[in-house]
């Protein structure tokens, strides 16, 4: 057990757990954030998919001892103050989450193209979120969501 | 669950050699994980009884990509997003971007290094063939000391290569070929995501259209990432044509066929692997 400290969705955080756990099981058992899906467990289907250091990573590949002092966003950091974050909105307005399992992965994978580049092309787009499955809307709600914020 | 397993991050490659040689545990090193962590999930026998999780990642020292002289180097650490974003890379080593852009996903080629993908071995590993036609030489340390040694010589057969357990893969050393033209080549089964089913790599050099030098790599279809020597040595000083690249595309197809002992996908893969090399020759030498 060791004390692991890292930046989580803005803020310090402090974790006293097994360095060797994953990422995403400190995520949803230790800190109770469940918005992080676990899907595939092995790499493949983005679910669990956060941001560390601004990249998009799966956090079912990811040691919590790797994060020490490094910053992480998962799908609760991008709302504020109880209001939906406007990537988000767009999700909602697109039809771009049916069960919405794939949804904060999509999000994340979405927002870290968006922080590089706030204009991408549909072929960026698809690229970027070619490391998330979703097995309910076809992608084309997700990939038009993606698109009318970046207009 | 998973039995317990220990997690050290090292600073220094000092400090990572000397974990590594203390032989009274198993220590696996822990670079981008994709390989790793889901193969300890998965319970794979190649991941079994690790005592010691070494990463590597905070090491600055196999950081970066450095152009130098006459070669490029490339620290332990380099992801592969980081490979596709460098221009060093770009400019000088095409056939590295080619093969790196179809590895897995985003997400994997943000964590997943160069280094670990050939110090796994994986048939699959698809840098593999670029980096063999590039004459890639690795350096290796221990706490005894430095050692050089050539990728081809690095891999032994699937899943197996000349590492000792002490040992630290610090960087890959890829000499320029700037007078070389070359292309890479995959059939893969899905467009993400698609592990390898045949690929391969050609590098040439060319003087009044004869050759002057070639060099040709596989992945996957071999056991491990191979050149094939005989078939270097055999186009030397040949005209570049259609009728020699046919020669080689079939020579190749037969060298497959014995390594692999025919397994059963083999009779589908031969035809498509002589027209695959037929028209890499091709593109890559524009006749
Ligand atoms: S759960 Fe991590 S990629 Fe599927
Ligand atoms: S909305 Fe159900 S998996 Fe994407």
């Amino acid at each position: 057990m060791k004390n692991i400290e890292f930046t989580l969705n803005g803020f310090p955080m402090l974790v006293y757990v097994d360095p060797s756990l994953r990422l995403l099981d400190v995520l949803r058992n230790t800190l109770g954030l469940t918005g992080t899906k676990e899907g595939c467990d092995i790499g493949e289907c983005g679910a669990c998919t956060v941001l560390l250091n601004g990249k998009a990573v799966n956090s079912c590949l990811v040691l919590i001892g790797q994060v020490e002092n490094q910053n992480v966003l998962t799908v609760e950091g991008l709302s504020s103050h109880g209001s939906l974050h406007p990537l988000q909105q767009k999700f909602l307005e697109y039809g771009a989450v049916q069960c919405g399992f794939c949804t904060p992965g999509m999000l994340l994978s979405a927002y870290a193209l968006l922080q590089e580049n706030p204009h991408p092309s549909e072929d960026e787009i698809k690229d970027a979120i070619a490391g998330n499955l979703c097995r309910c809307t076809g992608y084309k709600p997700i990939i038009d969501a993606i698109t009318a914020y970046s207009r | 669950m998973r039995t317990k397993v220990e997690f050290i991050r090292a600073e220094t490659i000092n400090q990572a050699l000397q974990l590594l040689a203390d032989n009274n545990k198993n220590t696996r090193i822990l670079a981008g994980g994709t390989d790793i962590i889901t193969g300890m999930r998965m319970k794979s026998k190649r991941f079994a009884n690790i005592d010691l999780l070494l990463d590597i990642n905070s090491i600055n020292d196999l950081k970066g990509i450095r152009l130098l002289e006459d070669s490029v180097t490339i620290g332990s650490n380099v992801t592969f997003s980081e490979i596709l974003e460098n221009k060093i890379i770009q400019d000088k080593l095409p056939l590295l971007i080619q093969s790196a852009s179809g590895i897995g996903n985003l997400q994997i080629r943000n964590r997943a290094t160069v280094v670990g993908n050939f110090v796994n071995n994986a048939p699959c590993a698809d840098s593999v063939p670029a980096l063999l036609v590039y004459n890639a030489k690795l350096r290796i340390e221990s706490l005894k000391g430095a050692r050089e040694i050539a990728l081809q010589d690095f891999l032994v057969k699937a899943y197996k290569t000349q590492i000792a357990p002490d040992e630290l893969v610090t960087d890959i050393q890829i000499p320029l070929a700037n007078d070389f033209c070359g292309t890479f080549y995959k059939l893969g089964r899905r467009q993400s995501v698609a592990i390898s089913r045949i690929s391969l790599a050609v590098l040439a050099k060319l003087s009044n259209h004869k050759i002057d030098e070639i060099r040709i790599a596989s992945g996957a279809v071999t056991p491990i990432g191979k050149r094939f020597d005989d078939l270097e040595e055999f186009a030397i000083g040949k005209n570049a044509g259609k009728e020699l690249f046919i020669e080689l595309a079939q020579k190749m197809a037969q060298q497959i066929l014995d390594v692999t002992g025919l397994r059963w996908s083999g009779f589908h893969k031969i035809p498509v692997l002589q027209q695959a090399l037929y028209q890499l020759l091709l593109t890559t030498i524009e006749l």
